[in-house]
C-alpha cells in the first residue's frame, strides 16, 4: 500500500516538534539526518516511537530502522512493506 | 602543607551478585552472569527480563524503614565500609564528610505515587519525602554522625566516579580527613522505560565487547568507601587497602546519549586521571572498562583504550554483566573489584563475552587469572558524555599526587533568570513580584539566544542553563573549562511526564527525547555542547546547599588546574506536581513563594578576568548538629572567616518556616562574637522558594559587596542538615 509522503512529512513534523518548517519545504529525497534537516539518534528513536503508534511496526533495534530513516521516500517504502495488512 | 595523600581503608557493597566484599568478589572471580529475571514491579510491555535486581527482604534486613529503596541499598553499604574501617566518628567532629554518586534518588518509591494518582486519582505524597537524590547522604550522615562537608553527585553512570573524584578533592585540600564516599541507586520504572525507549537494553542480558552484544541490562546496588588521609589512617593504625592515586574527568561536549564516536572525552579523563597520578600508561596493569554492552560505548571505550596505550592495552573487563548497570552506583561498585583485584593480585573477568568484534578489534580477560598488579583504572562514562576515571594503587607505592594551590577567586560574569521569567505564568500558585538584581531574563525574551534544535528539544530547565551561562562567559575554544552546574530536583517536568506517559499508557509510546533530558546534569551537559567546555562536567544535588556545592566544585578544578575557567551555578523549576504536594503539605503561603530559576557564575584565578565583580575568599561545607545550636554554628564561621570583614550577613530566611529562627539566631550569635551588629539581609522574598535559591542569593551577595564595598557573608541551611557559608568581597 503507498503512504502519502506529504502526510508522513507533518507526522515528522508534528512528533519531532519541528519549527518554521512545512511538508512542502522537505524534499522526498533528502537526507533527514545529519545534514538535512539536522536530526540526531534520539530524534530517529521518535520516528521508531511514530512507526508504532501510526503504523503498527515494531522496531526493537534501530539498525534495523536505519536504511529506512535515509529520507522521507525510504522511510515511506519501508512502511508500505512493513505495515500489517 | 603537607600532602594529603587518600587512602581506601574500608569497603561495603550490595549487589544482586552478593552482599558484603567477600560474598561479590567471590561472584566476580567466578565470572557468572548475575542476573535474574525482573520482579521488582510489573512491565507490561517488556515483560520479565533479565537483570540485577536485588532481593526485597535482603534490603529490608536491618536497613532504616523511613527512606527511599536507594537509600537502605546505601545506608547497608555505609553499614558494612565503616564496620571494615573499625572507624569510629565519635571524637572526629566536623572532619568527617560525605559524597555519594546518586542519580535515580527516591525515584522508586515516588513512581508509586504517581501511578497512585494517575490510575486511582489518589494524593497520596508520602513515598515522595525521600525523593531527592541527596537523601542517601542526608540519611547516613544523620544515621553515623557525620558533621564535615556532604553532597550527592547525579551525572548518571559517572556519578559515583565524579562522587569519589570529589571526595578525595576535599582530603587533598584539607576540608575533611575521612570521607564516606562511593554511590547508591535503585531499579526504577523510570530508567527502565527509559533505557528501553533509546532501544539500548539486551533482553538476553548485557555482553560486554561481545561481537554480537545488544545493549545494556538494567541493575542496582551500592557501594561505599572510607576514604582518609594517609596520615589520618596511619595515625589511628587503620589497614590500609589501597591509595586513591588518580582521578579524572571530562565532557565530551558531543551528545546527550551518544558516547564521541572517536571516544575523545574519554581518552581525556583517562590522561587526565594519569596526569594527576604521576603515571605513565605503561603502569595501567588492569582496566576494569565502563562496558555497558552497548553497541556505541564499547566501541567508543576501546578506541580510548587504544588512543592512550597504543598497542599495549592492559587487561580490561567488564563486570557490568555480573551486576547488572547500576547506573550511578556502577563506578563505586567497580572500585570495589579494582582494590579487591589489588588485594588479591587477580584479573577479574568479563562474563558474557565469546566473540571478538572486529569493530573493537579487543579481547577482555574472559577467566580469573593471577597477574602482578600494582596499579588498576576504573573507567565509568555517563550520559551527557559525562566521564570519570579513578586509578587505584597498591599501599605500598610512593604517591605522586598533585596536591591542590592557593588561588584567588574571581567572579568574571553572571547570569541570572529569576522570577518574573514569562513562562511562570504558567504555574498557578501566587509568585513573587522580584526580579534579579544583576540580570534578570526570561526565557521566552532570550529565547532568540538559542538554536533551533535547543527551542525544540530541551525543556525549560536546560534552556534556563544555558541561557544564563551565555550571559556569564562568552565561549571560547582556546581555555580550558570546567563546569558544575547542581539542581536540587532536577528536570521535574521532563520526569513527571515521561513517568505520567508510561504508567498512563502502560509502557507504549515511550518518550526517548524527555528521558536524557530527565537526568539531573542534563543542564550541565547541554551548557557544555553549548560552551564547547570539555572540562569536569558535573551535576551536584545537595537540597538548599547545592549551589555552594557546585562552587566548591568549580574552585577546586581551578586550585588543581585542571580548568582555565569554571563555569558553576544551580537550577531548579517548579512542575505541577511539586507544587500540589507542597499546597498539600502546607508549605505555600503568603510569605513563603514557591521559585525557580537558574544562575550561572563564571570563575577563573585573578589573573584572567580583567574586570572582576567580586572575589569569593572562602567557602566551607558542613552538616549542622540536631538539635540546631546557633552558638555552635557561629563559632564553625567564625572559625572559619575573618569576622572584621564580614559587613553583611545574607541568608535564606523568609522561607521555609523551620529555618527562619535558625538564621536570626545564627545572626544574633554571630553579631556577639563579632563584638558589633552585622547588618543581616534575606533574599528569598525576591525569588520565592526553590533548592537553588541560594544561587540566587549569591547574585543578590555579589551586588552587595560591589555597592556597598564590603564582605558579604552568604549562609544557607537546608532542611536536611547541610550547610555553608561563603564570603564574597569586592
Amino acid at each position: 500500500m503507498q503512504i502519502s509522503t506529504h502526510d508522513l512529512k507533518a507526522k515528522i513534523i508534528e512528533s519531532l516538534k519541528l519549527q518554521d518548517i512545512t511538508p512542502e519545504q522537505i524534499d522526498d529525497d533528502a537526507p533527514l539526518f545529519g545534514t538535512g534537516l539536522g536530526l540526531d539518534s534520539i530524534d530517529a528513536l521518535e520516528l521508531v516511537v511514530l512507526l508504532e503508534k501510526d503504523y503498527g511496526i515494531v522496531i526493537k533495534d534501530i539498525e534495523e530502522g536505519r536504511p529506512a530513516f535515509r529520507s522521507v521516500k525510504t522511510l515511506a517504502e519501508f512502511i508500505a512493506a512493513k505495515r500489517p495488512q | 602543607m603537607p600532602a594529603r595523600f587518600p587512602v581506601i581503608t574500608g569497603l561495603g557493597i550490595v549487589s544482586a551478585a552478593g552482599f558484603g566484599t567477600e560474598e561479590v568478589w567471590r561472584a566476580v572471580a567466578a565470572g557468572a552472569s548475575g542476573l535474574k529475571p525482573l520482579t521488582l514491579f510489573q512491565s507490561p510491555r517488556y515483560g520479565q527480563i533479565v537483570t540485577g535486581e536485588i532481593q526485597r527482604d535482603l534490603i529490608d534486613a536491618g536497613a532504616p524503614t523511613r527512606s527511599s529503596r536507594s537509600d537502605k541499598l546505601g545506608w547497608l553499604a555505609a553499614r558494612e565500609a565503616i564496620a571494615d574501617a573499625k572507624i569510629n566518628f565519635q571524637n572526629c567532629g566536623d572532619r568527617v564528610g560525605i559524597i555519594l554518586g546518586t542519580s535515580v534518588g527516591g525515584s522508586y518509591d515516588s513512581e508509586r505515587f504517581l501511578a497512585a494518582l494517575i490510575k486511582q486519582g489518589k494524593m497520596r505524597p508520602r513515598p515522595t519525602r525521600f525523593h531527592e537524590c541527596s537523601s542517601t547522604v542526608d540519611l547516613i550522615a544523620d544515621s553515623f554522625g557525620l558533621f564535615g562537608p556532604s553532597m550527592a553527585i547525579a551525572t548518571a553512570c559517572s556519578s559515583s566516579a565524579l562522587a569519589i573524584a570529589q571526595a578525595a578533592e576535599m582530603i587533598m585540600s584539607g576540608e575533611a580527613d575521612v570521607m564516606l564516599t562511593g554511590g547508591a541507586d535503585s531499579m526504577s520504572r523510570m530508567t527502565w522505560g527509559g533505557f528501553h525507549s533509546l532501544l539500548l537494553v539486551d533482553s538476553a542480558g548485557c555482553r560486554p565487547f561481545d561481537a554480537t552484544r545488544g545493549g545494556m541490562s538494567h541493575g542496582e546496588g551500592a557501594a561505599i568507601l572510607v576514604l582518609e588521609s594517609e596520615e589520618n589512617a596511619r595515625r589511628r593504625g587503620a589497614k590500609i587497602l589501597a591509595r586513591l592515586s588518580g582521578w579524572g574527568m571530562s565532557c565530551d561536549a558531543y551528545h546527550a546519549t551518544a558516547p564521541h564516536p572517536q571516544g575523545a572525552g574519554a581518552t581525556a579523563a583517562i590522561q587526565s586521571a594519569l596526569r594527576r597520578a604521576g603515571l605513565e600508561p605503561a603502569a595501567i596493569d588492569y582496566v576494569n572498562a565502563h562496558g555497558t554492552g552497548t553497541r556505541d560505548n564499547d566501541v567508543a571505550e576501546a578506541i580510548a583504550l587504544k588512543t592512550v596505550f597504543h598497542n599495549r592495552v592492559p587487561p580490561f573487563s567488564s563486570t557490568k554483566r555480573i551486576f547488572g548497570h547500576a547506573l550511578a552506583a556502577s563506578g563505586a561498585m567497580e572500585a570495589v573489584v579494582c582494590v579487591e583485584a589489588l588485594r588479591h593480585q587477580q584479573l577479574p573477568p568479563n562474563p558474557g563475552f565469546s566473540k571478538c568484534d572486529p569493530a573493537i578489534g579487543l579481547e577482555p580477560v574472559t577467566e580469573m587469572r593471577h597477574a602482578p598488579l600494582t596499579h588498576v583504572m576504573s573507567n565509568s562514562f555517563g550520559f551527557g558524555g559525562n566521564n570519570g576515571v579513578l586509578i587505584f594503587s597498591k599501599p605500598e607505592t610512593t604517591p605522586r599526587t598533585r596536591a591542590p594551590k592557593k588561588i584567588q577567586v574571581t567572579i568574571g560574569g553572571i547570569g541570572v533568570i529569576g522570577p518574573g521569567a514569562v513562562t511562570m505564568k504558567e504555574i498557578t500558585a501566587p509568585l513573587p513580584p522580584g526580579k534579579g538584581p544583576v540580570h534578570s531574563c526570561g526565557v521566552l525574551k532570550d529565547a532568540a539566544m538559542l538554536t533551533p534544535n535547543q527551542r525544540r528539544r530541551l525543556s525549560r530547565l536546560q534552556q534556563m542553563a544555558i541561557i544564563t551561562a551565555r550571559h556569564s562567559h562568552t565561549p571560547d575554544p582556546a581555555q580550558r573549562v570546567a563546569i558544575a552546574i547542581g539542581t536540587g530536583l532536577g528536570c521535574l517536568e521532563d520526569a513527571g511526564t515521561f513517568i505520567e506517559n508510561l504508567v498512563a499508557k502502560d509502557e507504549r509510546e515511550p518518550m526517548p527525547t524527555r528521558f536524557p533530558n530527565s537526568v539531573h546534569n542534563s543542564p550541565a551537559g547541554q551548557v557544555a555542547i553549548d560552551q564547547v567546555a570539555h572540562g569536569m562536567n558535573s551535576a551536584p544535588t545537595a537540597g538548599e546547599t547545592t549551589f555552594e556545592s557546585a562552587l566548591w566544585q568549580g574552585i577546586c578544578q581551578l586550585a588543581t588546574d585542571e580548568a582555565d575557567h569554571a563555569l558553576v551555578g544551580a537550577a531548579d523549576e517548579m512542575d505541577k506536581y511539586l507544587l500540589s504536594i507542597g499546597q498539600r503539605w502546607g508549605a505555600w503561603n503568603e510569605t513563603i513563594m514557591p521559585g525557580e530559576g537558574a544562575v550561572v557564575v563564571s570563575l577563573a584565578g585573578a589573573e584572567k578576568i580583567a574586570s572582576p565583580l567580586a572575589r569569593v575568599t572562602m567557602l566551607k561545607l558542613g552538616r549542622y548538629r540536631k538539635p540546631f545550636d546557633a552558638q555552635i554554628e557561629a563559632e564553625w564561621i567564625a572559625a572559619a572567616v575573618d569576622l572584621t570583614k564580614v559587613e553583611v550577613l545574607l541568608s535564606g530566611a523568609k522561607g521555609f518556616r523551620q529555618l527562619e529562627p535558625r538564621y536570626q539566631a545564627v545572626a544574633a550569635a554571630l553579631s556577639k562574637l563579632a563584638g558589633r551588629t552585622l547588618e543581616h539581609q534575606t533574599y528569598k522574598q525576591l525569588c520565592g522558594e526553590f533548592h537553588s535559591a541560594s544561587a540566587f542569593g549569591f547574585s543578590v551577595a555579589v551586588s552587595l559587596a560591589h555597592e556597598k564595598n564590603c564582605g558579604v557573608l552568604l549562609y544557607t541551611l537546608s532542611q536536611r542538615g547541610a550547610k555553608a557559608a561563603c564570603l564574597i568581597e569586592p
